[in-house]
């Protein structure tokens, strides 16, 4: 296969930039004042028309928030997000839809430039859709709530009899307040997000999606997801976001709490392209029930900065955790993603599988912990990360820790840092393949664990991000 | 050389010591160990400093302790191996616990020349004591260093600092062995300035009872083709405690370097705690950076094979922990820091056991006659 000029063009026209880099207009929003006050947090919550016990945990973290301190021996520097110059709730004037044809039309537009109505009429069971700092639509198809299942935002379960004491139970229990100076943040001024609760024994065919799209410049979404998954069932969740570009810093902070009880399994894909001014500081954690199975999938593709680091505690025995992930950092990024598991119970297993790949000056960072505890006898786990750097501009850090505290307990860890080897791109291009097509092969390939364990739609875009940070490569 | 511990009584809090080139979460508290060291005193006296281009290694420990170590020592000790000299007899830096010794060493190793360098850390502190050594090695091109580091002490606390800079074809070779004391940190950081630079070094350990030992490992890669490797196994026994950080850091401009670090425990007590931080940094693309890690126990399997041998789980563990002494003892170069591990396997092996490594080994099997 010869490499024309044309043929190289058309590879590069194949990406279509403007998926995602657009702008809606605000005309008509409602949007709070930029800064963090008592005011502003108390609004909120009567915005919502919250519980007491709401309000009062938005205020005691907003305390925190300004009590609490940044590590400052680690991390990416986030001193450039100044939250006097970010507003934490922005709101289209719409109600929340259960039809595509009543959601505001620009909106609407956003969604279906993503893809996502398509996606729910062909492989979904439930589809919510954020639009900066609410939930502008949510539904779920019918058999599925026939079996019991709840897919509804957090606000609507607060004002159901039924719920209110369910999210009560659960919510903010897995990811305290004062974990860290941004689980205070959100805390305070959470807005949007989900709460899925599936019955036992209940296995969902499909996925679950929420599509997280934050539109404003210079402002903050915080929404938070809660996922309980009852004995025995089973579902698989899928999370999207993505964001026009501006030059003013947007602040990403959400939460996301899972409760996989006993012989129950979830899995919690994730895709996310967050435009390059984004601070991309969000907290996810899952607690496992004995014999449940906790996956997760990762692919961190956009953000300026990231700290993104997924935690599983394996409090029952034999449960087990997969974490499979992905992180493509290009120019301006400086992504510190990883993941964190914690073996608490006889026989439990996790397995790590982390890629990352750097270009143009980008910063990857992996870092990881995995704990295991004294009453953890016979646990496994191993922690395979892969660094590809595609120039020498660009960093790969790989930061692994190990606490082990059972003598018969066995971990194992793997790490490696390389180019692209010359060998391989020769190989290719002596069976006809360019150098462009034959290094965003290999980078495919690399990709490919990951790729694989997505549905296929997510695949295909997550292939088509590795081609659009491969453009100047291709070029 | 003053050889007196210019030490007080009154204690100093060193709070950083050991921190790592990369950290992570502090809540796992593996990125540093503070230790209580005794505060030096001002005599007013004028004391022999090593040449100010030591100044410029940096040292594992990091620079508090090292700091610290300058000022509580008492005169520095400067060593030059002069240029083509392949020097016969090692550079001996002995740190007895027992009188609290604690020394500063330079040793230049000029152009081609061969030196073999031996800390030999022994003796039972007295109650709460200290000793420490800091030792700066500067190789300049196509010199060849052999460094072996024996920590063997009956009880006490020992900070052990080494900090090496190895200019063009420079090859350094460290062997350490950390084989007994109630806190043990041990820092060494090799930077590979020059090009085709080479670092082999092996770690081997065993921690038992209380004991906690810290260790920090980094090698700064500058140079082209420079070669790290980096192989580390240790036991951790009882209630032991273990903490092992392992840095590659391979910088902008050293095309064509290779780091590997490889690191085993076994893991025999039910009390243990073993932390590891292996880190590699890479600021290059023409790289490969590679680590592994191995934490466990003697398989079922393994043990079975052994117990239908007639060998007991306990005399298994004893075997691996002999070996950490036959091979201590082998590579010993001299006869004090033979004699420093022969007399901790006396302590930890018995004296039967010690006495058959010694006659393995082809030596006197009066180990005080050793030293």
């Amino acid at each position: 296969m010869s490499e024309t000029p044309d043929k190289k063009r058309s590879e590069v026209a194949d990406v279509d930039r403007s998926l995602y880099d657009f702008v809606m207009p605000e005309e008509g929003y409602e949007r709070y004042a930029d800064g963090l006050t008592p005011d502003i947090v108390r609004a909120i919550s009567a915005k919502k028309d919250e519980p007491e016990w709401m309000l009062e945990m938005r205020l005691k973290a907003l305390d925190a928030f300004h009590e609490m301190r940044m590590a400052d021996n680690w991390g990416p520097d986030v001193s450039a997000l100044d939250m006097d110059h970010i507003s934490t709730y922005v709101s289209p004037k719409t109600k929340q839809a259960r039809n595509w044809d009543e959601v505001p039309e620009d909106i609407k537009t956003t969604f279906e430039r993503l893809g996502i109505p398509e996606a729910e009429r062909e492989s979904l069971a439930g589809v919510g859709a954020q639009y900066d700092s609410e939930i502008v639509y949510h539904n779920m198809r019918e058999e599925v709530a026939e079996q019991g299942v709840i897919y509804s935002t957090i606000e609507d379960a607060l004002h159901d009899p039924k719920w209110e004491p369910i999210v009560h139970q659960y919510f903010g229990t897995l990811i305290p307040m004062r974990d860290h100076k941004f689980a205070a943040l959100h805390y305070a001024v959470w807005s949007g997000g989900s709460f899925v609760y599936v019955p036992e024994g209940v296995s969902l065919s499909y996925p679950l999606q929420s599509y997280f799209r934050l539109n404003a410049s210079g402002a903050g979404q915080f929404e938070h997801t809660l996922i309980v998954v009852e004995p025995g069932a089973d579902l698989h969740f899928i999370e999207g976001c993505s964001a026009p570009k501006y030059y003013e810093a947007n602040l990403h902070a959400g939460a996301v709490e899972l409760f996989v009880k006993d012989h129950a399994r979830l899995r919690y894909s994730t895709i996310e392209n967050w435009s390059k001014n984004m601070f991309n500081l969000n907290t996810k954690r899952a607690t496992v029930g004995a014999d449940a199975k906790m996956e997760w999938v990762s692919g961190s593709f956009g953000s300026h900065v990231s700290y993104l680091y997924p935690t599983t505690i394996l409090a029952g025995a034999r449960s087990r955790c997969e974490f499979t992930g992905i992180t493509f950092a290009g120019a301006t990024q400086d992504l510190d993603t990883g993941c964190k598991v914690v073996l608490n119970a006889p026989d439990t297993t996790a397995s790590v599988d982390t890629k990352s790949i750097s270009k143009d000056g980008g910063v990857n960072t992996f870092r990881s912990s995995v704990v295991v505890g004294r009453k953890a006898d016979r646990a496994r786990a191993t922690v395979s990360c892969s660094s590809l750097m595609l120039d020498d501009i660009s960093r790969s850090d790989t930061i692994p820790a190990m606490d082990v505290r059972n003598a018969t307990a066995s971990v194992g860890h793997e790490a490696t840092i390389g180019r692209i080897s010359d060998d391989t791109v020769l190989y290719l291009m002596s069976r006809g393949c360019s150098e462009a097509e034959a290094r965003t092969m290999v980078v495919n390939g690399f990709a490919n664990p990951v790729s694989k364990e997505l549905p296929l739609e997510y695949a295909v875009e997550m292939n088509n991000l590795i081609k659009l940070e491969m453009e100047g490569a291709i070029g | 050389m003053a050889e007196k511990n210019a030490a007080s009584a009154a204690s100093t809090l060193l709070k950083h010591i050991n921190t790592p080139a990369a950290q992570t979460w502090n809540y796992l508290h593996i990125n540093d160990i503070s230790l209580e060291v005794p505060t030096p005193t001002t005599k007013g006296e004028v004391l022999a400093r090593l040449p100010r281009l030591f100044d410029a290694v940096e040292t594992g420990i990091g620079e508090e302790a090292a700091s610290w170590i300058v000022s509580a020592t008492g005169d520095s000790r400067y060593v030059e191996v002069k240029a083509g000299v392949r020097r016969e007899e090692p550079i001996v830096v002995d740190i007895d616990a027992a009188t609290g010794d604690i020394r500063d060493t330079g040793v230049l190793v000029r152009e081609g020349a061969e030196a073999t360098i031996v800390v030999a850390v022994h003796g039972k502190a007295s109650e709460a004591g200290t000793s420490a050594s800091l030792l700066r090695i500067v190789a300049e091109r196509d010199a060849l260093v052999h460094l072996v580091e024996i920590v063997a002490l009956g009880s006490g606390q020992h900070l052990e600092g080494v900090g090496i800079e190895a200019a063009d074809n420079a090859t350094i070779d460290v062997r350490q062995y950390a084989l007994g004391g109630d806190k043990v940190a041990m820092g060494i950081c090799c930077s590979l300035t020059g090009r085709s630079a080479r670092l082999t070094q092996e770690t081997r350990y065993l921690v038992r009872g209380s004991e906690q030992l810290d260790v920090n490992h980094l090698v700064r890669q500058r140079g082209r083709d420079t070669r790290s490797e980096l192989v580390t196994s240790g036991i951790l026994a009882d209630a032991a405690k273990k903490t092992m950080r392992e840095t590659i850091d391979l910088i902008h401009g050293a095309k064509g370097a290779t780091g590997n670090e490889i690191e085993t425990v076994l893991v025999t007590g039910d009390d243990i705690v073993n932390k590891t931080l292996p880190t590699i940094l890479c600021d290059e693309d023409d790289v490969a950076g590679n680590h592994g890690a191995s934490i466990g126990s003697i398989s079922a399997d393994q043990l079975g094979y052994l117990a239908d041998r007639g060998i007991s789980t306990k005399e298994a563990e004893a075997l691996f922990a002999r070996a950490i002494f036959d091979d201590a003892a082998i590579h010993a170069p001299e006869a004090l820091s033979r004699a420093a591990a022969l007399k901790r396997a006396e302590e930890v092996l018995g004296g039967d056991i010690a006495l058959d490594v010694a006659e393995g080994l082809g030596l006197s099997t009066d180990i005080e006659e050793q030293a």
